[in-house]
């Protein structure tokens, strides 16, 4: 093995360039989108931050108990804080109100953390239909509605668009001033059932689309 | 790596957040007047959270204060790991190339991001694009973000940049495969109206 080195001496390491023939018989498979499994997992967020906060603050009270316990087994008194809440801890009843607010406030915290840790997270994420085995893809919600809203505009009579991308659904309101409207409806279900197929998801959107001329009502 | 560290992430906050539910719920319940079973440490409504008594109770014995200690220690050096791989961002340096003569070189895993960022920036329709490498030298893996413009289709972009930019990043690390994880966004603009 060699040493680490700087771009040039990786450059000339031409002889690897000759195990791309053995991989250009890689390069036939990957085929347009077939979408023979629709079923793709969703995206799961890393939950680095909520993470980082139980970190550091259960970090800063496991430290602060810690020193203070040992400090105390040096024969130095306790800090106030912890004599004031074994005191506290002794005489609160359970149905004073306090308790009460605080045992009701850690549980829902709990309930939260729970929640944090059991569901996927990163809704603005659409998952993509996998075309290569190592290739894992996901769209973003707003990107996927303006490619819709730029597709819907193309329209011939569709004056504004607002495109509403939900998870499963994509609410298309169209804005038409002029054409019948029943003519601009179906073109734009046809043009943006096309721009769903492009949009290349693994659980395409279903689509609603309203038409309506401006100004009035539908 | 990542993949362990969200399983990590995901058990230590569920587990936090069962024994804060435990905790605050069995205090409410009993509270509210609910009847606890006979060996709960709470026996009623007016009992306090944590008596005297309650909390003296093995103070007396040699392997208290030990045990306290030790577990604040365990926890402290937990927590201290926990957010160290939580706030460490991994980046790979190097990856390994294999020559197929039995020797290997080293590339710089900049240099691959840079390249594969570069190829992936010039396709059709991608305004921009970052690459992050991770996993270990011998089987790194790759982050791409990419930012559409607006006329191409995600599908299609994201053929291209199977198909062209990663299959050469591929290739030319010589690596049997280089799993992606790709996020596709798009570069905002106003609508244009076309008629």
């Amino acid at each position: 093995m060699s040493e680490p080195q700087g771009s040039e001496g990786t450059t000339q390491r031409l002889p690897v360039m000759e195990k791309t023939p053995g991989g250009e018989v890689d390069y036939g498979p990957p085929p347009p989108p077939a979408g023979e499994d629709g079923r793709e997992g969703r995206f799961w967020s890393a939950r680095r931050v909520p993470a980082g906060i139980v970190a550091l603050l259960l970090l800063a009270v496991a430290g602060l108990f810690l020193y203070d316990i040992a400090s105390v087994r040096a024969d130095r008194p306790a800090m106030s804080w912890r004599r004031e809440l074994a005191r506290q801890l002794a005489e609160r009843p359970l149905d004073d109100t306090w308790v009460l607010v605080g045992a009701g406030v850690v549980a829902v915290l709990g309930l939260w953390l729970i929640v944090l840790a059991a569901t996927p997270g990163l809704r603005a994420v659409l998952t993509m239909r996998r075309t290569d085995a190592d290739v894992r893809a996901g769209l973003y919600r707003e990107a996927a509605a303006l490619v819709l809203r730029d597709r819907a505009m193309e329209v011939s009579g569709v004056q504004s668009v607002r495109v509403r991308m939900r998870r499963t659904r994509a609410d298309v309101a169209a804005v038409s001033h002029f054409r019948e409207l029943d003519d601009v409806r179906a073109d734009l279900d046809s043009t943006l059932a096309e721009a769903i197929t492009g949009l290349g998801l693994a659980r395409p959107p279903a689509l609603s689309v309203h038409v309506r001329r401006p100004g009035r009502k539908g | 790596m990542s993949a362990v560290l969200r399983t990590v992430n995901r058990v230590l906050i569920g587990l936090v957040g069962l024994v804060l539910l435990l905790l605050g719920g069995s205090v409410l319940a009993v509270g509210l007047g609910l009847k606890p079973p006979s060996w709960w440490i709470h026996d009623g409504r007016h009992d306090v959270l944590l008596s005297h008594a309650e909390r003296t109770r093995w103070r007396g014995d040699g392997w208290w204060w030990p045990t306290v200690i030790a577990v604040l220690a365990v926890l402290v050096l937990l927590a201290l790991w926990w957010l160290t791989a939580v706030l460490r961002r991994r980046r790979l340096a190097e990856v390994l190339v294999d020559t197929g003569d039995g020797e290997g070189a080293l590339l710089r895993g900049r240099a691959l991001e840079g390249v594969l960022a570069g190829e992936a920036g010039e396709l059709d329709g991608v305004a921009q694009a970052h690459a992050h490498l991770t996993g270990s030298r011998t089987a790194p893996e790759s982050r791409v973000q990419l930012l559409l413009e607006p006329h191409v289709d995600p599908g299609a972009a994201l053929h291209h940049l199977t198909t062209r930019a990663l299959l050469h990043a591929r290739n030319s690390a010589g690596l049997a495969a280089l799993p992606a994880e790709v996020r596709l966004k798009g570069a905002k603009h106003r609508a244009e109206r076309v008629s």
